[in-house]
């Protein structure tokens, strides 16, 4: 009886310093977090006019949303392009990334170097810097300027698509990867970083088993490294995702930018939440298929 | 061809699984090798075009047998062009009193957080794990406007409002264009991308063993010493890490420091502005064609990235072997 007793003191305690630790994050999250969110909310709704010691606001329902939706010409078009690129730079990312971890977390003379090499944008690439880098050297391909010295010393992919035979979707899908390629290695940096985190700890006595089993490369990676990095994917899924749709070189963002800078606040506010609910609509959909379909199979 | 066919089938079978497993080895590296060269050329290319670049004078764009190798050198020319324009030293300190502190406190204040969460259970640590997720995926833009609007008179839940408005006295400080401004989340744990460096702590102290912490509790440490005694020495590799990531996260943020400063901005700031600033202080216009001033862009570049470039050739060693340490499993 006194044993029980002693030890629900234990777990009492226990749960007091869980809460004692977390004290000031809880209040973070209040003022810093709940608090400014809850505010974008309520100016997407309304009319907000900056006055002096502060911010005037006028209820006025979804008038926002509908100027925005239906007069604004331009919010669509924007909206049409940045979740676009957003549904065709994901997997390109995620499957670039894992090949080029598995890559690297094999041991090879060199490895350290191509390491040190492949993790410089991670320092490099968040930034306002990679923006200019990009465009002044060409990396950036949809601006025609320098890039015609570098691409006119590759081979056309054209030819090569026609070489294969590949059909109309297949190719384009093809031609737009390559001319952003720039574009889609420099944004692997921290999702490498986060799948080799990942990979080790898959324990190595799985791969000794596996080869006494006498599994195949290919047996290996689909049926252990795979399901032992599902949940670090799904990490690196949202983490791209967020990263995409935050980026400042979509076209959305950059244009609710410069309307903030103005300003304009309510209806800057009312085109981000509508295109992330749209965006989070399809990550919820993304994690729902993945929990549903892949992580379901291996537990 | 025929007599390398013939050469095999004089082989025992055995003889050839082996010689046909070791050529495949060999195929796979030369695969391996040719994929990471050409990955690696991709990363190095619009580094290495602007640190050329940045070497030398708008003439060298007339030369078209320059490719890779710079020609016609302005270097003092263009780095001293961008170094006035960026006010190198003044925004480099301020990168280091606004950025670079609020980093450091950061990675202290979201150890604590993450130790919490990791290391006890409660009830209302389900809710909190909740909230934690809602903060990586929140974009830190759709809360920056009501943030900023609110920094100008700063008010604790409400209780300088209410005595502003039953005595008239505005107690509200404004915290813009101050290092509160920055220091003040990250001292919350909820500064620049915390949720994702939480719980990227939060893994590592989860697979950390419970024993040496029980050892220290019947020993009768307090919870406090256990976590600086006990869990903080043996985390360094994810310190390092956490380090590295809020570091880089924080000198590279253009975005928060042009909200809450009207002046003294820090490096990100103004390279971002660069081409504007470079257009009004030398009169010229910054475009792909013309050559004219791209010289004196890319030398700020170069400039703002070094110090960070430096720092990681120093560290990236322990970096890159931290990795192979830390271990997430999601």
């Amino acid at each position: 009886m006194k044993k029980i007793k002693r030890n629900r003191g234990i777990t009492d305690l226990k749960s007091r310093y869980g809460y004692l630790f977390t004290t000031h994050w809880i209040i973070g999250i209040v003022i810093f977090f709940a608090l400014p969110l809850v505010q974008s909310i309520i100016y997407s709704f309304s009319k907000a006019d900056v006055v002096a010691g502060g911010i005037k606001i006028t209820f006025m329902g979804l008038d926002n949303y509908k100027q925005i939706l239906f007069e604004d010409p331009n919010y669509e078009k924007w909206l049409k392009g940045s979740i676009t690129s957003y549904l065709y730079s994901l997997p390109i990312i995620i499957l670039l990334s894992m090949t080029l971890a598995l890559i690297l977390n094999q041991k090879f003379k060199g490895r350290l170097f191509f390491r040190a090499l492949y993790f410089l944008p991670v320092i490099i690439s968040t930034g306002a810097v990679i923006n200019l880098i990009f465009k002044t050297t060409g990396s950036d391909m949809s601006d025609v300027g320098v890039s015609d010295a570098l691409s006119a010393n590759m081979i056309s992919v054209d030819d090569i698509i026609k070489l294969f035979n590949i059909n109309g979707a297949v190719a384009k899908y093809i031609t737009s990867t390559i001319s952003k390629i720039f574009d889609l290695v420099w944004s692997c940096g921290i999702q490498i970083v986060l799948f080799l985190a990942g990979l080790q700890s898959v324990p190595s006595s799985f791969f000794e088993a596996s080869k006494i089993e006498g599994a195949t490369k290919w047996e290996e990676f689909w049926f252990i490294t795979f399901p032992m990095l599902s949940r670090v994917t799904l990490l690196v899924t949202v983490f791209t995702m967020v990263e995409l749709i935050t980026s400042e070189r979509t076209t959305l963002i950059k244009n609710v930018y410069s309307m903030m800078r103005t300003g304009n606040y309510d209806e800057s506010s009312a085109m981000m939440w509508f295109y992330f609910l749209i965006c989070g609509g399809i990550m919820g959909i993304i994690v729902f298929l993945y929990n549903r379909f892949l992580m379901k199979r291996w537990e | 061809m025929k007599s390398i066919i013939s050469t095999f089938s004089n082989f025992n079978s055995r003889n050839a699984q082996v010689l046909s497993k070791k050529s495949a080895s060999i195929l796979f590296s030369v695969f391996r090798l040719v994929v990471l060269l050409s990955i690696g050329f991709i990363i190095i290319y619009p580094l290495f075009y602007t640190i050329v670049t940045s070497l030398q004078s708008k003439y060298a764009f007339l030369n078209s047998t320059r490719v890779w190798i710079p020609t016609e050198f302005a270097i003092a020319e263009n780095y001293k062009a961008a170094f006035d324009a960026m006010e190198y030293v003044k925004s480099l300190w301020s990168t280091f009193k606004n950025e670079i502190i609020s980093a450091t406190i950061e990675i202290a204040s979201c150890a604590i957080a993450a130790y919490g969460l990791a290391r006890f259970d409660f009830k209302l640590k389900k809710l909190y794990t909740a909230i934690l997720f809602l903060t990586i995926l929140v974009p830190e833009m759709l809360i920056l406007i009501p943030r900023m609007l609110n920094y100008s008179h700063l008010d604790l839940f409400g209780i300088l409002g209410l005595v502003n408005k039953v005595t008239g006295v505005d107690l509200r400080p404004n915290i813009l264009n101050t290092v509160a401004a920055f220091w003040l989340p990250s001292i919350f744990g909820v500064g620049l991308r915390s949720g994702i460096l939480i719980y990227i702590y939060i893994q590592f102290f989860k697979g950390l063993p419970y024993e040496l912490e029980e050892a220290a509790w019947v020993d009768g440490a307090g919870p406090l010493k256990t976590f600086l005694a006990i869990a903080l020495p043996s985390s360094g590799v994810v310190i390092l890490t956490v380090t590295v990531f809020s570091m880089i996260w924080h000198w590279n943020d253009s975005l928060l420091s042009s909200m809450y400063l009207n002046q003294d901005f820090p490096l990100a700031t103004q390279i971002s502005r660069l081409p504007q600033t470079l257009g009004s202080k030398y009169h010229i216009i910054l475009s792909a064609r013309d050559p004219q001033g791209i010289g004196y862009l890319m030398a700020g570049c170069v400039l703002f990235i070094v110090p960070m470039l430096i720092i990681y050739m120093i560290i990236q060693r322990w970096f890159i072997e931290s990795i192979d340490r830390v271990g997430i499993t999601g």
